[in-house]
């Protein structure tokens, strides 16, 4: 009766168990098991992944958190926010002559107390938000994937509810030997199905617009922040801040209590205590994979063909030209910065990043070209963010994730952001003010991240660094001090901004340029690396002034430029062209 | 224990239950032959002690108190039969007491000689540590020794001191006895409750009247685990873990016994003792006459409490891998180990990782399926490890405390010493420091230097001579200065770094305060006094105030810092090395005048520093060249080629650590007549042959210089003797250092007048005879009291004598300033007036 999607997607833990037992059957030793995958996890990853039920699991989110059924498959795609450890539970243990496992399940399913043969086994828990700055195309549970809704099927949703109770009671039957315990497990499965149905989540939210409307991330309530559970898999491939999608077994505890042992309470894991089964729905992972900004394009991924990238990458060109009004350099370097990504990190240094300062913007410019330039930056990349540079902000605002030593948790500050996301940062606004301690700390970490691709998190007796990779977009009106940006050019424009609609097509085929070709890997020819490397020399002996910084820049803007021709060596052409994009580029500042 | 020593324990409740335990050997190790089965080698079950010693107190009777549920263990005898659950065996509070009816109720299955579901004998164990304690010594056995063990002496201090414990190092144990050993490790619960007793029972045999309870601390295990690779197969073991305390929970009273008070009759009831973390209230007054029911009131003030605290520790940052959070682990703490660190305090503990169940109420029976953990703490040690090992190069020879500090384990030393054996080691290390700063071979090497530093030395008349090198850095904008300070900064010791802008005379050394509540006045450390025995890092030395530089000079020489003010005075260490950078005073740097012109640096402090860098950025294709071969290897090729070769920035830490802390080179013979020889030909090179004039190439201070560098070179092989190579090396790194700062610009030779007193010797002369021509000029042209005389028309007739070459305003202001304070002339604004 396992084995096929149907019983995968509704009954994940029959699933589990069927798998447990058979494995249990072939003669595995449950004291072995820990950290181990028994063939449950090959069972999802061949369903989901090569049986292509993927698309058939919900993604839940925090409007449809609430018809969501528990116990059953879901999809949570999340930033990992904070870490929380590793959790022992009872992994294995004897109920009669029956191994039984509580592998993906908080509460066991039979009573253990009596059990004499029991095995403690570890998991991970993560705790994962919604990613910060999600633009609206990328949120694919409001895309194409849309959580089947409950109304509509709610009776067939009963009736396959009665149906999955059935075949417990059968499996119950076939299993147990013990009569008792067998109906009293179905019992509790039973009352737990009805009492989910009409699950009441705190404040569900329902005015939300979606995440990616807000320049400020992560207000308490308003995303969907989920508790995950990860079994055996190493802590090195999971890391803070990674984007990661998760399939896995949803649960609730409606009439969850907090435990008012005075021991237990001043013991507790007071990071659990903050985040009440109630409030805060558990997923038990069966697999889990990495998000690339390619996972978030509506559309199969296409084939990598010189003439579609020559074609975005034109239409693009003209798209982004058109937003800042004609200034054609702009438009250029604002198309390299875009593909911009932190290829390696040597020492301090982040190599690849490529921030851009616009300059000679003032409140009413802002206005016009930095709006349409920000929205259209929204449509094209998965996660992009707006902070509007202001005293009060600076002064108010916390930018590092911070530590809460009483609750144990990693508070997320606004600078916690998944790798890649792109930040628009309005300098316009910045008026004469003092800036108070905070303020100094938050200026200084902004400059920081700009220099290195840094955030310090604060852990209040030490500092740690934790590496980032923004892009870096600043308008401003001079050159801007907070943010020493790589690249700073001041704005021309020549016509007003045409904030004009684009087709969806032309929109999808512009996401999917951007997500191929920046992750394309690059490299330099021997005999284009001593043109390279005379053209510097010269460079810097016709002028001392020229920095290493200099150079780094030349040289990473070749790098782009090459690539946003969907090449993956530097060519003398493309070289000339960014040798001719500095040039023109000094030339305003003449 | 042997059981013949038992009954002569004064406490006839501790010979019962032993022997009690010894009594049924074959019935035990049937059983215990059954049980193993189930329980596979290095299972995550806890294993219990069915043997229940009984005279344990406090730490683990808590932690089975907080088990109150029979979950930790939820193991029954084979078939589950009688349902009892197990914890019942875990050594719980029967203390001293007489066996209650839980006791009897344990030793039903307790009749064995077996640790639980282990082949541990108790017997042997006991012998064993029986055996440890009586014969431990310190130091090579010998065999004919009457001395006492170490630890026997170790038990009469307690005696002496009436302390409750006894601290045990493991790496004793082991070295003794490593059976012994590995079952602690693996059975602590068992193994120190088997120590407690034997430790009870030499109590009573060598001292009668002690009457304390004397528990066993471990410390020092071979092995310290890593927060993050806890796992459940750790669980009832003996762990150590370094970490940092976050957050002390307060103290918590924990009632050991209650005295209850009957209301009706007012009779005591005998003290209660706590029983699996419940004090069981008399369901009915004890005294026979009254008897009433649920009349038994708890009367606090005769109770009474241990100290408790839930302390939790956090990963220390360097374990913590790319991309993770810190972990963190709660401690428990008990009686004395209560405060005994404070959140911030980095620590090493060792304890038993112990792990127990979640209820979901407390009112149910029923358990969750998921366990707290925790470590039961038995020993705590405050490390601070933070960085490169501090040592103090002033106390080597006293080495008293040498047993305190962190020892390298093994692996590591071997590893360093096979790369100190690298004949290309001193090149390697060059090019991990700082290894994406290109060039600067030569000012690398001389940070190096400073890094493993040389010996300290301390004479018997009370002189000392620092061991410490001072560098300055002096170079134009955008040659990576900072970049090097902070690299330097991050890998020394107690590194500190300022900014010489925003530090001011007593942020740097010392500052008296008054107290804003008491009123006392206190000494508060500034920068150069924390980083004592370290590098203290001065950014933009050039744009310090006068002030505060002033300041330096004792530093850097005597390594003190001296207060006198507000009613304080005290002289503290500050026995830093400075590495200091500064900008030119012109934005780039002026070839044709001296450092001290180019700086604005008082000769005197310069000549404290023992090694000057000009890094200077000139235009040399060549450098051009390697800059961009460079920045493009950074950008195009794979990482790993271009730091190949290179050692990582904790194996770089490790090694100096290493170097300065066992490494304490000596100058051979060879060595010393080869610095001899070498300062005596620096010296001759200030005497040109036919010339009259006096140049200074070397001083005294150099001499120290030189020393000091070629036993940082030595220090780098490793080796415990200052070789010829590693003084005509250090001649080598002087000269390049000088030849960059003090080379006379217009003699092209190496002036040390130039660093001490900012003028070269040419220079002095040029001004001599700048001065008689003026003066000549003067006698020539003005009348004494006659009408005064402009200085541009007295430039102008000097440059009519054309023997001076072109004189220029400047100097000859320098000319007429001598002169007045020769009382010759006297100067008005503009005016030279003959007096």
């Amino acid at each position: 009766m396992v084995g096929l999607p149907y019983d995968c997607l509704a009954n994940p833990l029959g699933a589990v168990r069927f798998t447990f037992e058979k494995a249990i059957a072939s003669g595995a030793d449950p004291a072995a098991l820990n950290g181990k995958d028994w063939g449950a996890g090959d069972l999802f990853r061949d369903v989901l992944f090569d049986q292509g039920a993927l698309s058939q699991v919900p993604v839940v989110n925090a409007k449809n958190i609430g018809h969501v059924q528990p116990n059953t498959l879901v999809r949570f795609r999340g930033m990992i926010q904070d870490m929380l450890g590793n959790e022992f539970y009872a992994g294995a243990y004897k109920d009669g002559s029956l191994w039984r496992t509580n592998k993906y399940r908080d509460v066991s399913q039979f009573p253990m107390g009596s059990s004499p043969d029991m095995h403690i086994w570890e998991r991970h828990l993560l705790y994962c938000i919604q990613v910060p700055g999600l633009n609206p195309w990328a949120d694919t549970s409001s895309g194409t994937v849309v959580a089947r809704p409950v109304g509509q099927t709610s009776q067939h949703g009963e009736k396959r509810r009665r149906a999955d109770n059935e075949d417990i009671d059968q499996m119950d039957i076939e299993t147990s030997e013990d009569g008792v315990q067998r109906s009293s497990g179905v019992k509790k499965l039973r009352e737990d199905g009805h009492a989910y149905q009409n699950l009441r989540l705190p404040e569900p939210v329902a005015e939300t617009t979606g995440f990616g409307a807000c320049t400020m991330p992560r207000e308490e309530g308003d995303s969907l922040s989920c508790l995950i559970k990860v079994y055996d898999s190493s802590d090195s491939e999971l890391k803070l801040n990674d984007v990661f999608e998760f399939v896995g077994v949803l649960t609730f505890d409606s009439d969850y209590q907090v435990d008012n042992d005075e021991f237990l309470d001043s013991f507790s894991e007071d990071m659990l205590a903050s985040l009440p089964l109630n409030k805060v729905p558990r997923l038990h992972c069966l697999v889990h994979r990495k998000l690339t900004a390619h996972d978030f394009l509506h559309s199969t991924p296409l084939e990598l063909k010189p003439h579609l990238v020559k074609e975005a990458r034109e239409t693009l060109l003209s798209h982004l030209t058109a937003i800042l009004g004609n200034d054609g350099l702009a438009a250029h370097l604002v198309l390299l910065h875009l593909l911009s990504r932190v290829h390696a990190r040597i020492d301090n240094f982040a190599v690849g990043k490529l921030s851009v300062n616009l300059t000679c913007f003032n409140k009413e410019s802002v206005s016009i070209f930095g709006d349409h330039l920000t929205l259209a930056i929204k449509d094209l990349l998965p996660f992009s963010l707006i902070v509007p540079l202001t005293v009060d902000h600076l002064n108010a605002a916390s930018l590092a994730p911070k530590k809460d030593y009483e609750r144990n948790r990693l508070v997320s500050g606004l600078m916690q952001l998944a790798e890649g996301t792109h930040l628009t940062i309005d300098e316009t606004q910045l008026e004469v003010g003092t800036l108070n301690s905070v303020g100094v700390d938050n200026a200084r970490l902004l400059k920081y991240l700009s220099e290195y691709q840094k955030v310090e998190y604060d852990f209040k007796y030490y500092k740690m660094e934790v590496a980032a990779d923004f892009r870096l977009l600043i308008l401003s009106e001079g050159k801007s001090n907070i943010f020493p940006a790589d690249l700073v050019i001041p704005f021309r424009p020549s016509s007003v901004s045409s904030g004009r609609v684009v087709a969806a097509e032309a929109l999808e085929a512009w996401r999917w340029y951007l997500a191929t070709v920046r992750s394309l890997s690059h490299s330099i020819d021997s005999d284009m690396q001593k043109v390279v490397e005379n053209d510097l020399v010269a460079a810097r002996q016709a002028n001392r002034n020229l920095s290493s910084q200099d150079f780094s820049r030349l040289l990473t803007m070749g790098r782009l430029m090459s690539l946003s021709f969907g090449e993956t060596s530097l060519s003398l052409e493309h070289w000339h062209m960014v040798k001719e994009l500095e040039r023109l580029r000094w030339e305003r500042f003449a | 224990m042997a059981s013949d020593t038992g009954p002569s324990s004064p406490d006839d409740s501790f010979s019962s239950p032993i022997g009690n335990t010894l009594s049924s050997p074959d019935n035990a190790t049937a059983r215990a032959g059954g049980r193993r089965r189930r329980q596979p080698g290095g299972s995550s079950t806890p294993s219990s002690f069915a043997a229940t010693p009984p005279a344990h107190r406090s730490r683990f009777a808590a932690s089975s108190e907080t088990t109150p549920t029979p979950s930790r263990t939820q193991r029954r005898t084979s078939g589950g039969a009688n349902g009892r659950p197990f914890v019942a065996s875990t050594p719980s509070s029967t203390d001293d007491g007489p066996p209650s009816s839980e006791c009897g109720d344990g030793y039903e299955t307790a009749e064995q000689m077996y640790v639980w579901g282990t082949n541990i004998s108790v017997q042997d164990v006991n012998a064993a540590i029986v055996r440890f304690l009586r014969n431990f010594m310190e130091g090579p056995l010998q065999a004919d020794s009457i001395e006492e063990g170490k630890y026997m002496r170790e038990l009469d201090r307690v005696f002496e001191i009436e302390r409750e414990w006894i601290d045990i190092d493991a790496q004793d144990i082991y070295n003794y006895d490593q059976d012994l050993y590995s079952k602690m490790v693996r059975y602590p619960l068992e193994v120190l409750a088997i120590f407690e007793i034997v430790l009870m029972d030499m109590a009573s045999t060598r001292n009668p009247l002690f009457e304390k309870h004397i528990q066993a601390r471990i410390f020092n295990l071979r092995t310290s685990t890593c927060m993050r690779n806890l796992n459940p197969s750790d669980i009832e073991k003996m762990v150590s873990l370094k970490g940092m305390i976050i957050r002390c929970s307060s103290v918590i009273p924990e009632i050991r016994e209650a005295v209850f008070r009957c209301l009706i009759c007012g009779y005591y009831s005998d003290p209660v003792r706590v029983e699996r973390g419940r004090i069981s209230e008399p369901k009915r007054c004890m005294k026979e006459e009254c008897a009433t029911k649920n009349s038994m009131t708890l009367v606090h003030n005769r109770c009474s409490f241990a100290d408790k605290q839930i302390v939790r520790l956090q990963e220390t940052p360097d374990e913590i891998p790319e991309g993770g959070t810190p972990h963190t682990v709660s401690l428990l703490m008990h009686d004395k180990l209560v405060d005994a660190g404070k959140p911030g305090d980095r620590v090493e503990v060792t304890g038993i990782y112990r792990a127990m169940s979640v209820r979901v109420a407390p009112t149910q029976r029923t358990v969750k399926s998921l366990f707290k953990t925790y470590i039961d703490c038995l020993h705590i040690k405050k490390t601070n490890k933070s960085r490169m090992q501090a040592d103090d190069p002033m106390e080597v020879d006293n080495g008293s405390n040498r047993s305190e500090d962190i020892t390298f384990d093994e692996q590591m030393v071997e590893k360093l010493k096979d790369l100190s054996k690298k004949p290309d080691i001193y090149d390697r290390l060059t090019r991990s420091l700082a290894p994406n700063i290109w060039e600067l071979e030569d000012v690398k090497k001389g940070l190096l230097c400073q890094l493993f530093g040389g010996n300290a030395l301390k004479l018997a008349s009370g002189a000392t001579f620092r061991g410490d090198m001072n560098i300055l850095l002096v170079g134009d904008p955008g040659t990576s200065k900072s970049q090097l300070l902070q690299y330097i900064h991050k890998l020394s010791p107690r590194g500190i770094y300022t900014s010489g802008r925003g530090s001011s005379a007593v942020g740097l050394t010392a500052y008296v305060t008054k107290d804003p509540e008491t009123g006392e006045t206190v000494l508060e450390s500034g920068a150069l006094v924390l980083s004592d025995k370290g590098i203290c890092c001065i950014d933009e030395f050039d744009k310090m105030s006068d002030s505060a530089r002033s300041m330096l000079h004792e530093v850097m020489e005597q390594q003190t810092v001296s207060i006198a003010k507000a009613g304080i005075i005290a002289s503290l260490n500050a026995r830093t090395s400075v590495l200091a950078c500064a900008n030119p005073s012109g934005s780039r740097y002026n070839p044709r005048l001296s450092v001290i012109d180019n700086i604005h640096l008082p000769p005197t402090l310069l000549s404290r520093f023992d090694l000057i860098y000009l890094i200077l950025d000139k235009p040399d294709e060549q450098m051009d060249r390697r800059l961009a071969k460079h920045i493009v290897a950074l950008h195009f090729e794979d990482t790993e080629s271009v730091q190949q070769d290179v050692l990582d920035l904790p194996t770089l830490t490790a090694y100096v650590s290493y170097a300065r802390k066992h490494i304490h080179p000596q100058l051979s013979d060879e060595a010393a007549e080869e610095l001899t020889r070498g300062y005596v030909e620096m010296r001759r090179r200030g005497n040109f042959p036919g010339s009259s004039k006096k140049v200074i190439t070397a001083t005294p201070r150099q001499i120290e210089s030189l020393i000091r560098l070629s036993e940082a070179l030595a220090r780098i092989r490793f080796s415990e003797w200052v070789e010829k190579q590693d003084v005509m090396e250090a001649f080598r790194l002087l000269e390049v250092a000088m030849q960059q700062s003090a080379t006379d610009h217009s003699t092209g030779t190496i002036d040390m007048d130039l660093i001490t007193t900012g003028v070269s010797a040419s220079e002095r002369m040029r001004r001599d005879n700048l001065a008689a021509a003026t003066h000549n000029v003067i006698m020539e042209k003005m009348q004494l009291g006659g009408p005064s005389m402009r200085l541009i028309e007295l430039l102008e007739e000097l440059n009519k004598q054309s023997s001076l070459g072109e004189v220029h305003l400047s100097d000859l202001r320098n000319a007429v300033a001598t002169l007045t304070t020769e009382g010759f002339v006297a100067v008005h604004g503009d005016t030279v007036k003959r007096v």
